[in-house]
């Protein structure tokens, strides 16, 4: 939730916006039956695999979920530094 | 004759189903239609008094089902509008009293002798959801722009989904948008709620208190011309005739009621 929260705080603080937002995330939720935490322990998970082959940037790592009509994507993006030996 | 059978759904209750159902048969009606309006919200019957036809009601769906009566003799006519028709739902009994396949079964005949069959359903997604769904072909998902009812309206458009060889097409009807509120932030607009939903619109009420003053009237429609919400609901009425009737911008208060159109939806909004 924390990372999505992080990603939704976009253009405004209305009540509008908020709204908006919380409903999106609450309904990606709803949809795939989907626990609150879940996402973000895929993204600590991924983040671990990823990191045994290379460093990535932990600060514009992108982790977030798109909607493309009803049905939900995972789009993840870890800019990556240099690889491990 | 094969009519066209109309579940109007919503999840949850009181967000507009049978003010929308009352209005829209009178609506199409108007137009020459024959329309059935059957009141599936069974033990808490409503339609009657909407349509001010409570004090003529002599049997109802269930007597129906149970072959205590022929269906035409449960079909109240209404005096104002001889193409509309009102089957009550039963008042003393409960959601159990019927079944889907019977449901499905009086709809095959109702289509038999109506252009329009609207059903007004109860609110949930439990038996008495899908026992209204059983016979229909079309869904209206009615909600307002709020959480709660969005929220439902999204579970209810998932079970909508899953029934597709059914019910081929199912449109949004957004009500009780107010406009200043919109304006001002508080409040999702049209537009957002369609992009959460990524679904076809069907129409957009505004909050209007001449709905309840029709309402207390019995005469749904009654406010002529000038009522706001009236004049949506005739619009919905000929968008499910399949005529393109452009959508009122309610958003914008800047423009005259009349003058724009919504423009909508963005199929690849962000989440
Ligand atoms: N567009 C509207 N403007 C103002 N009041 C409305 C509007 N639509 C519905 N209402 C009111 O909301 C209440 C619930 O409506 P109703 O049609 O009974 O909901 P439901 O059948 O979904 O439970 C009623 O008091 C009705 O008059
Ligand atoms: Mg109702």
């Amino acid at each position: 939730m924390q990372v999505l929260n992080w990603f939704f705080r976009t253009k405004g603080d209305d009540v509008r916006t908020r709204a908006k937002d919380r409903m999106r995330l609450m309904l990606i939720h709803d949809r795939l039956e989907l626990p609150p935490d879940r996402l973000a322990s895929l993204e600590e998970e991924l983040i671990a695999v990823v990191s045994r082959y290379f460093e990535i940037d932990r600060d514009t790592t992108r982790f977030d979920l798109q909607q493309y009509e009803r049905r939900a994507a995972l789009v993840a993006n870890f800019p990556l530094l240099r690889s491990k030996s | 004759m094969s009519g066209r059978v109309i579940v109007v759904t919503s999840g949850k209750g009181g967000v507009g189903k049978t003010t929308a159902t009352a209005n829209i048969g009178v609506a199409l009606a108007s137009t020459g239609a024959s329309v059935a309006l059957v009141d599936m919200d069974i033990g808490l019957r409503n339609l009657d008094i909407l349509m001010g036809l409570e004090n003529r009601v002599v049997y109802n769906l269930v007597d129906v089902v149970e072959e205590k009566c022929k269906l035409r003799q449960a079909l109240v006519k209404d005096k104002r509008l001889p193409s509309l028709c009102l089957l009550p739902a039963a008042q003393t009994r409960d959601k159990s009293a019927v079944n889907a396949e019977q449901m499905k079964k009086l709809s095959d005949e109702l289509k038999t002798m109506f252009d329009y069959v609207l059903i007004d359903s109860p609110a949930g997604i439990e038996s008495g959801f899908q026992n209204a769904i059983a016979g229909a072909s079309e869904a209206v998902v009615i909600c307002t722009p709020e959480m709660s009812a969005v929220r439902d309206a999204d579970r209810v458009i998932g079970l909508l989904e899953a029934r597709k060889e059914e019910i081929g097409q199912y449109r949004l009807i957004i009500n009780r948008i107010r406009p200043q509120m919109v304006k001002s932030n508080d409040m999702m607009s049209v537009q957002d709620v369609l992009e959460i939903l990524s679904v076809k619109l069907l129409g957009v009420v505004p909050e209007d208190d001449e709905v309840i003053v029709s309402t207390n009237k019995g005469e749904p429609l009654s406010g002529g011309e000038n009522v706001r919400a009236g004049q949506a609901y005739r619009n919905i009425a000929q968008r499910l005739k399949g005529e393109e009737v452009p959508f009122l911008d309610l958003d914008s208060l800047n423009a005259t009621w009349l003058s724009k159109v919504v423009s909508f939806f963005n199929p690849t909004a962000r989440v």
